[in-house]
């Protein structure tokens, strides 16, 4: 068994370095840099990579992601509450701000599938549901309200719904009017709301428990990032269950998603002439951002890096189950192509150049490069 | 002889075309309506012994007796009076139950009363925004707030070139408001292309997520071709093929078939049936503007680099729309109307109202909001202000909860720019005054 692991692990060690060669090769090929010395900046570092990563049995990899990734969005329990607990607290706002726009462009696109129709953000759209109550509670009304499509008959979002109650991990309670008002007929109305752990939780900072009145207000903290919460807890406590998270489709989004996030840690800053014109637009920030080089964005470049870093992913946090069903499909090629317009405002383009928000979890994945570069280099 | 009566009606059956006259009397219906009972409560809390305050049935037994002294005779305002009264009392019944044994009761009482007194003072605004005959235009707070805003998000100019650069100036600050005001929530009911006009929709999120990638696929490696108007200069180029690859199952084919008119409203064109490239006019705003460099080649021929930024093609097509302005589709100019009109509501609230106001929740209810937004967006596209087609505003209760039930969905930004008119009311109300 272990063997196996290993075998599998080695495998994926391997083929990563294939397809860094490839794309060193596709790099070298062309040149779409602007900023003297960004082509050779990101040459030099996917060397670097080629020739650090498969060392000690890819303990880079390891760190990073089980340090970085695993224990701040996928904890290893198979508790819910305490799932939800510890990514919550592993939470910063500018944590938030990338994850958000990466989770929120899967988790819509996902929601999609299920609520027909809707392609606005749907996270915010459950934010604001949640807020406009004060018992904490939604109703299946309001939901249908929310994703339905107006132009098609209500049951066509009925069914689809526990899905979309399943993704969150909310939980249902009934309620059974014997009589209704306008046509006095017993009515059913269902309730959604937060399971009890996950309120208790809620309560230190984003929910405000009026005992007195019998209210339950969510405070101003209380944003999107809950429900991202909630979904990553959802996918940590049953990772071993596909059917609970949304089957391979998650898995796939998942950990494309991750493998983005790994490989812009990995982009060198880039050094700028003071006389770029960047330095002079209002928009970008020299305190949090850096310009990084744009070729690897290019498909050529992208899928062969691309494919072998999301079975990484895949494997190490989801293990062989998660890993075989990472599809090898031209489907896939194009999802994984589409990921890496997902950057819109977090890495933004400002004048041509693709430019990083420099957030905790991409400087923490840098500085374990870094520092594990430099330790084999002095060995 | 047939003594059947005729229709006295000469024009046809529909929607009248309403007059400035016949809408600015209905906003203020229900303003008018609020106003009182916030001051008839104020009065009789005002009065009312401290200690009286902490049996909330004296409050219910008051509540009581107002409602009887209602006189109304159109159903909607008395109901619509109960409703706001009943809300008004429920407040402050929770406030003194939470805070009674925190606060002593007489300092509970200043509060309500300093609140209520608050809230008047913001209806009082909302009432005075304007003036039936519009004398003096220029010093009323409808005018100036929307001018404010419209600077800000969709300027106008008597070209494409000027608005643009005005939109620019403003998105270091509010680049998400303006983003934000092309893109309404109710665009499943729009059509990219209608055959027969010319109408420009909205941003839909799918149409948001193309123009992302024609921007990255413009920034990362783009072909180059002649410039159709002028064989000395190379522009750049993208496949139109490669902007839809990722897109899978055709989920994209509508705006694969559309791209024609979504290209037209970002500044670019297709040429070939295969490449998409700047068109002419967008090529001079975008050398001015440094999102484009030349380089002399070797052959003699000036070379077009793109160098785009995110808000490069969204600000044109916001640029497109305000200059046309008279072709919005009907959920475009609902939608920009709806959050002018939200912004300059909220603006003048945030401006009275204290943050800690119990009262805020009345105000930023959808039952308030339904009273008195619809008749601010009628009042805002008179050409006077924004100048949009009025007689595309829906009037259906429906349409009004559907699009109302995201206006609180704020993004930060939109929170930005409430304080920044909050803050211009201030300022204008000292000039006015001082004036």
């Amino acid at each position: 068994m272990i063997e196996r692991k290993n075998r599998t692990w080695n495998e994926l060690l391997i083929s990563f370095e294939k397809g860094l060669s490839i794309a060193i090769e596709k790099v070298k090929d062309r040149d779409v840099e602007n900023i003297p010395g960004a082509k050779n900046a990101l040459i030099q570092r996917l060397e670097n990579i080629k020739q650090y990563f498969p060392q000690n049995d890819g303990a880079l990899f390891i760190k990073a992601i089980n340090e970085k990734i695993q224990n701040a969005f996928f904890p290893s329990t198979k508790n819910f509450a305490r799932a939800f607990e510890s990514i919550l607290k592993s939470r910063t706002h500018e944590q938030d701000f990338i994850i958000n726009e990466l989770l929120n462009g899967f988790v819509t696109s996902k929601v999609k599938a299920i609520a027909t129709g809707s392609q606005a953000p749907i996270i915010d759209r459950m934010v604001e549901a949640f807020s406009k109550r004060n018992d904490f509670h939604i109703v299946d009304y309001q939901f249908y309200a929310m994703f339905g499509d107006p132009n098609k008959p209500r049951h066509y979002i009925k069914k689809q719904l526990d899905e979309l109650v399943n993704m969150f991990g909310l939980v249902s309670r009934e309620l059974i009017i014997n009589k209704d008002v306008r046509r006095s007929e017993e009515k059913t109305y269902t309730f959604y709301t937060f399971p009890d752990e996950i309120i208790k939780i809620l309560q230190e900072k984003y929910l405000i428990l009026d005992d007195k009145l019998g209210y339950a207000y969510v405070s101003e903290s209380f944003d999107r990032n809950v429900f991202i919460c909630m979904f990553l807890a959802n996918i940590a406590v049953n990772f071993d269950d596909l059917d609970k998270i949304g089957g391979a489709y998650t898995v796939n989004g998942i950990s494309a998603i991750f493998a983005l996030i790994l490989l812009l840690s990995f982009m060198p800053k880039l050094n700028l002439d003071e006389t770029n014109p960047i330095l002079n637009e209002p928009a970008f920030d020299q305190g949090s951002m850096s310009v990084i080089p744009k070729s690897w964005m290019m498909k050529q470049v992208l899928e062969p890096l691309f494919e072998p870093l999301i079975k990484i992913i895949a494997y190490r946090l989801g293990g062989g189950l998660w890993l075989s069903k990472i599809i090898d499909s031209e489907i896939n090629k194009k999802i994984h192509n589409q990921i890496r317009f997902l950057l819109k405002d977090v890495n933004k383009w400002i004048l041509g150049e693709l430019v990083r928000v420099e957030i905790p979890i991409f400087v923490e994945i840098a500085n374990i490069f870094t520092e594990i570069a430099v330790g084999y280099d002095e060995n | 002889m047939s003594y059947k009566r005729r229709s006295t009606r000469s024009t046809k059956t529909g929607r009248k075309r309403e007059k400035w006259t016949d809408i600015f009397p209905r906003y203020l219906t229900f303003i008018s309506h609020m106003r009182p009972i916030l001051r008839e409560t104020r009065r009789l809390i005002s009065d009312l012994d401290p200690d009286l305050l902490l049996d909330t049935e004296v409050l219910d037994k008051i509540r009581e007796e107002e409602e009887k002294r209602n006189i109304r005779k159109v159903r909607a305002l008395s109901e619509f009076s109960a409703m706001y009264r009943s809300n008004v009392y429920e407040i402050i019944k929770d406030f003194i139950i939470k805070y009674r044994e925190n606060i002593p009761i007489i300092d509970i009482k200043d509060y309500i009363i300093e609140f209520l007194y608050e809230s008047i003072s913001a209806l009082n605004i909302l009432r005075h925004i304007t003036n039936p005959d519009e004398i003096n235009l220029e010093n009323t707070y409808l005018y100036s707030l929307t001018k404010f805003l419209e600077e800000r998000l969709f300027p106008r100019g008597t070209n494409l070139k000027i608005i643009y650069e005005k939109l620019l100036e403003f998105s270091v600050d509010f680049y998400e408001c303006q983003r934000h005001i092309l893109q309404p929530h109710t665009y499943y009911r729009e059509k990219l292309e209608v055959e027969d006009l010319f109408e420009i929709p909205g941003l839909s999120p799918k149409v948001y997520q193309i123009i992302n990638n024609i921007t990255s696929l413009f920034n990362l490696d783009p072909n180059f071709g002649l410039l159709p108007e002028n064989a000395n200069y190379e522009v750049p180029m993208i496949l139109k093929n490669d902007v839809f690859l990722p897109y899978i199952d055709s989920i994209a084919n509508a705006e694969e078939e559309a791209i024609e008119k979504i290209c037209e409203r970002i500044g670019l064109r297709v040429i070939d049936d295969l490449f998409i490239a700047p068109n002419e006019n967008f090529l001079e705003i975008l050398l001015d503007n440094n999102f484009i460099r030349s380089n002399k080649q070797s052959d003699g021929k000036i070379r077009y680099l793109p160098q785009f930024s995110n808000e490069t093609l969204i600000l044109y097509y916001l640029a497109f729309s305000s200059q046309r302005r008279g072709f919005l589709s009907k959920e475009l100019l609902n939608w920009i109307s709806l959050n002018f009109s939200f912004l300059i509501y909220m603006g003048i609230l945030k401006w009275k109202l204290s943050d800690e106001n119990i009262f805020y929740s009345i105000f930023k209810d959808l039952q308030t909001n339904e009273k008195v937004l619809p008749y601010l967006m009628k009042l805002i596209c008179f050409p006077n202000y924004l100048g949009l087609d009025k007689m595309k505003i829906r009037d259906s209760v429906q349409y009004r909860k559907e699009i109302f039930n995201f206006i609180g969905s704020q993004i930060d930004n939109l929170k930005d720019l409430i304080v920044e008119v909050a803050l211009y009311c201030e300022k204008f109300e000292k000039e006015r005054k001082y004036n």
